[in-house]
């Protein structure tokens, strides 16, 4: 009972009350829902035995640390420098609620004003906010905001378009989002070359909205996607998916016509962490301010002129909107997104560059030791690429992961658990963290692999 | 001090990275893709950046850094011992795509979890998918929605609030597609039976509520609600934000409701973060569990053909709901979070009714000396606030209203709130619930002591002895004075504008 101060004056409190005992205080819950007894739950522990029990379950799993990895598909293996992890740990930022007190939330504020300043400068959009949940909910959350602002006018009402590669489980999340709302998914063809149909995209004009990503979930760099919003139109919502690294090298979708840009920020800041949590981006252009979803921190002063920081444009949202809010979106990944914003502040615009060269030259390096295996096909090859990419074996690619994992090696992800016919084929990815001697490894598992199944 | 686009370094200096695998003129880049200007990121050395975040956080207040009366956000301790181990590479190396034998130790945390939660609320399934209380919300009700389509009723287009709910509530219904129908609260702020009669029937989808209510009152007619709306065909859904008032207690599952969302955030001590991260669970009743999102951990007794797992009798494994709704976050929710709450789970075991019963007891315990204030010190209070509403009990938060000070004085709820600031406390909820004017809303939690309860309860006392002029200057000891909202929303500046 470390966590309760008040052990031992239970008594002394109810007496200034003019209670008698704890059960006096629960008295107005009726008889009829009370529960009696004992809750049916294991006893309590110290922080010696839960450290102890937390160690030997995490422990137990195996990822990365233990075997060599090449898993990428969605989420990517980084490195958080040392400094993120300590200054997050600060109790002032970890312990404290959304800023609804300006005057003593500056710090926060300020850094994430700060944050949305960094996204709007990577994706070449003016304005931020303080994070969604995942890659996932801020795409769905930029398509109900897209149809929102589009919808008026357009002739493909409820309409949105969406790229045909995007991953189920991605799709999913949009899906449940989007159906309240009785919006539309249609599809957006590709080519067997990975790229998208460009004349397919012209179908999508009139509609509230395209979204695609990039690089797209094989790993493909498009040029096309540079042409959309010319074949689109202004008045259907370019939404573009990122992985933000990429952009240290790639141009700001923001500069190729993007309206809104999500994506998955856990690269820049925060570990893999089994999925959650890591921080949803969400950028935009002025037309989709008053529309779109979550915290945003405005530049303000007090009452001397002095600069200060608040949450501002509130009226959106459901504290203050309700039901006619442009969002549930409440409690949010604010401090992970402070991580995004330390890491970035500390790769300046030379690290975030070189950050994603070492993803490009990572891939390139395993694609050419790969191609010296006899056997192995490259359905992509000819598209470029940023940190992953498509591998075709001549059987099951889900066989192929299960001997490399009996080999200490977590060789990538079946595409056979998203797309139909592609049981052979294994998205694999090097990142800034893949190392030659990596490569060499799996290269040469793989070569011995093809060598006994030949 | 400055922002952090005003340091002066040069572009090219600071961290240091490994070279990529290849010289730069070799690295392929498709050049119809490749960026003209480099992102113009903070230009600081490693030394400035500690210092730039160290001195931020100096600005911002926390729990650690004092007594947190927010009501409605359970601001309790955060034990540290729950962020070693959200730390450990066990967790934040570990990919949700790996196979389930490399996830064993992660799984049999969210099993007991699962099962865990299940138990305190009285719910037969539980998912940890949803990664915040108001996604957990949004589950719930489409889950609600696929049962209410898989009997042939997907004509009920109407969820139920009361006047006094969250925000959440509503707009997470909404965005399902429902139609919101509040209804207001009694004069003692419950529930209102008549008014609940009065809109019940036959489109009822469903009635969101909390228990005890955002007044902190416990709604004793809670089972009479939940019979009118299921006898109308519709689902109860409770909003589990108030729910570190009754563990141990009762449960939503006695209560009659038939899905519950829980914060981890809030009841089980994952740090708020400033704003997130959060999880948000949801519990339902065996007739909605088929519809719960994908996927979920179950197990097994072990085979001799599993791995060694770290259970020796049972294998953990994933499995997705027959009829289910899909997902709502692309991966498993945030496990981080729940291995947090499951170190705080763990430290109580089945003693959680403590933790309740001390929420409960400082609750009341602060609601009685704020408002008996000793005659020395009534004779210099001008005006007392009131009761947000008049009953004996509390549960574990309670409202006051300004109204009084605001009609003779002008002192508004925000004056008292601000005035706090400056007695070094956070400031309790101000302007919520609606249905209390000039609402001033305090939640204690379990982890205050009885001085600091003392302390703030006198402090509180001081601030009510100040004139409207002092208020409504205050605070002028925080780092910047009252903000202007209403400029920053005029004249929008949400980014650094650089001037070159």
């Amino acid at each position: 009972m470390d966590q309760l101060p008040n052990m031992g004056r239970e008594d002394e409190m109810l007496e200034i009350m003019g209670f008698k005992s704890i059960d006096d205080l629960f008295s107005d819950i009726p008889e009829n829902v009370r529960f009696s007894g004992q809750l049916p739950l294991r006893g309590p522990q110290s922080e010696e035995e839960i450290l102890r029990d937390a160690r030997t379950l995490l422990n137990a799993n195996i990822t990365s640390k233990n075997k060599i990895s090449f898993l990428g598909a969605g989420l990517y293996r980084n490195f958080v420098p040392s400094l993120v992890g300590q200054l997050i740990g600060r109790g002032e930022f970890l312990t404290s609620y959304t800023p609804y007190q300006p005057e003593v939330s500056q710090g926060m504020l300020q850094a994430m004003w700060e944050f949305q300043t960094m996204v709007s400068e990577l994706t070449g959009l003016p304005i931020s906010n303080v994070s969604v949940y995942d890659s996932s909910t801020s795409a769905a959350e930029a398509i109900t905001c897209a149809v929102r602002v589009h919808n008026k006018k357009a002739t493909q009402k409820d309409t949105v378009y969406v790229s045909e590669l995007i991953p189920p489980h991605r799709l999913s999340v949009i899906e449940n989002y989007t159906k309240g709302g009785g919006i539309v998914l249609k599809k957006l063809k590709h080519d067997s070359n990975g790229f998208m149909n460009l004349d397919d995209l012209s179908n999508a004009s009139g509609s509230c909205a395209v979204y695609v990503e990039q690089p797209n979930p094989l790993g493909i760099l498009d040029e096309g996607i540079t042409s959309i919003k010319q074949i689109i139109g202004e008045s259907t919502a370019l939404i573009v998916g990122v992985q933000p690294t990429s952009l240290g090298v790639l141009e700001a979708p923001g500069n190729y016509g993007a309206d809104i840009v999500v994506g998955e920020g856990q690269p820049l800041g925060v570990g893999i962490t089994a999925g959650g949590p890591i921080y949803g981006i969400f950028a935009c252009s002025k037309k989709y301010l008053r529309q779109m979803p979550g915290r945003i921190v405005g530049k303000s002063e007090d009452d001397s002129g002095r600069t200060a920081f608040c949450l501002t444009l509130s009226t959106r949202e459901q504290h203050i909107r309700r039901h006619r809010a442009t969002s549930n979106l409440c409690t949010n990944e604010t401090l992970i997104a402070l991580m995004g914003a330390m890491h970035m502040s500390l790769l300046g615009p030379k690290g975030i560059e070189t950050l994603a060269l070492r993803n490009f030259a990572a891939r390139q390096v395993l694609e050419e030791k790969l191609s010296t295996i006899e056997g192995l096909e490259f359905p992509y090859l000819n598209s470029s690429h940023y940190n992953e990419f498509v591998v075709r074996f001549p059987f099951n690619a889900q066989k192929v992961l299960d001997w490399l994992d009996e080999n200490g090696i977590i060789g990538g992800f079946a595409l056979s658990n998203w797309y139909e016919d592609c049981e052979n084929d294994l998205l694999v990815c090097a990142t800034d963290q893949t190392t030659m001697e990596e490569i060499e490894i799996f290269r040469n598992k793989l070569e011995n692999l093809m060598e006994v199944e030949k | 001090m400055s922002n952090i686009f005003e340091f002066e370094g040069v572009v090219g200096m600071g961290y240091s990275q490994p070279a990529p695998l290849l010289e730069q003129s070799k690295i392929k880049i498709p050049s119809g893709l490749k960026r003209k200007d480099l992102p113009r990121l903070p230009l600081l050395s490693e030394p400035e950046v500690v210092r730039h975040y160290t001195w931020l956080s100096t600005r911002n207040f926390g729990i650690d850094t004092g007594f947190y009366p927010l009501g409605s956000c359970t601001m309790k301790h955060n034990p540290r011992v729950n962020e070693v181990i959200a730390a450990m590479p066990g967790i934040t190396e570990l990919h949700p795509l790996q196979k389930e034998s490399h996830q064993q130790g992660l799984f049999s945390i969210m099993y007991e979890m699962q099962e865990m939660l299940g138990i305190c609320a009285g719910m037969d399934s539980v998912t940890l998918q949803p990664v915040a209380g108001a996604q957990g919300e949004f589950t719930a009700i489409r889950c609600i929605q696929e049962y209410h389509k898989s009997i042939g009723e997907s004509h009920r287009n109407k969820v139920i609030v009361p006047d006094s709910a969250h925000g959440t509530n509503p707009a997470s219904a909404a965005m399902c597609g429902y139609e919101i129908i509040e209804i207001p609260s009694g004069e003692d702020g419950l529930l209102d039976l008549e008014a609940l009669k009065a809109v019940v029937g036959d489109d009822t989808a469903a009635m969101m509520i909390t228990n005890p209510n955002t007044l902190g009152i416990f709604e004793h007619e809670i089972s009479k609600a939940a019979e009118l709306v299921h006898s109308a065909g519709g689902q109860m859904y409770y909003d589990g934000a108030n729910f570190n008032a009754i563990l141990g207690k009762t449960t939503p599952g006695l209560m009659g409701f038939d899905a519950v969302h829980y914060n981890l955030h809030k009841t089980f001590s994952q740090p708020h973060g400033g704003g997130g991260p959060g999880s948000g669970p949801i519990g339902v009743k065996n007739h909605l569990s088929k519809f719960l999102p994908s996927p979920m951990v179950t197990r097994r007794p072990r085979e001799d053909s599993d791995d060694v797992g770290v259970d020796g009798d049972w294998w953990y494994t994933l499995y997705n709901p027959v009829e289910s709704i899909g997902k709502v976050q692309q991966w498993m929710g945030n496990p981080g979070a729940v291995v947090r709450s499951w170190a705080f789970y763990r430290r109580y075991g089945f003693q959680l009714e403590k933790m309740s019963e001390h929420a409960v007891l400082n609750a009341n315990y602060l609601r009685h000396k704020i408002m008996n204030p000793s005659e020395e010190q009534l004779e210099k209070i001008p005006m007392m606030p009131v009761d947000g509403s008049d009953v004996k009990l509390c549960k574990h938060e309670f409202t006051l209203s300004a109204t009084p000070l605001k009609e003779k004085y002008g002192i508004t709820a925000m004056d008292i709130a601000k005035g706090l600031l400056d007695k070094g406390y956070m400031a309790p909820t101000v302007y919520f619930p609606l249905v209390v004017p000039e609402c001033l809303m305090i939640e204690p939690t379990e982890t205050e002591s009885k001085k600091t309860l003392d302390t703030f309860a006198s402090k509180f006392h001081e601030v009510l002895t100040e004139d409207y002029e002092t208020l409504h200057k205050a605070p002028v000891t925080t780092h910047v004075g009252r903000v202007d909202e209403v400029k920053a929303a005029r004249n929008l500046i949400l980014r650094f504008e650089y001037t070159d």
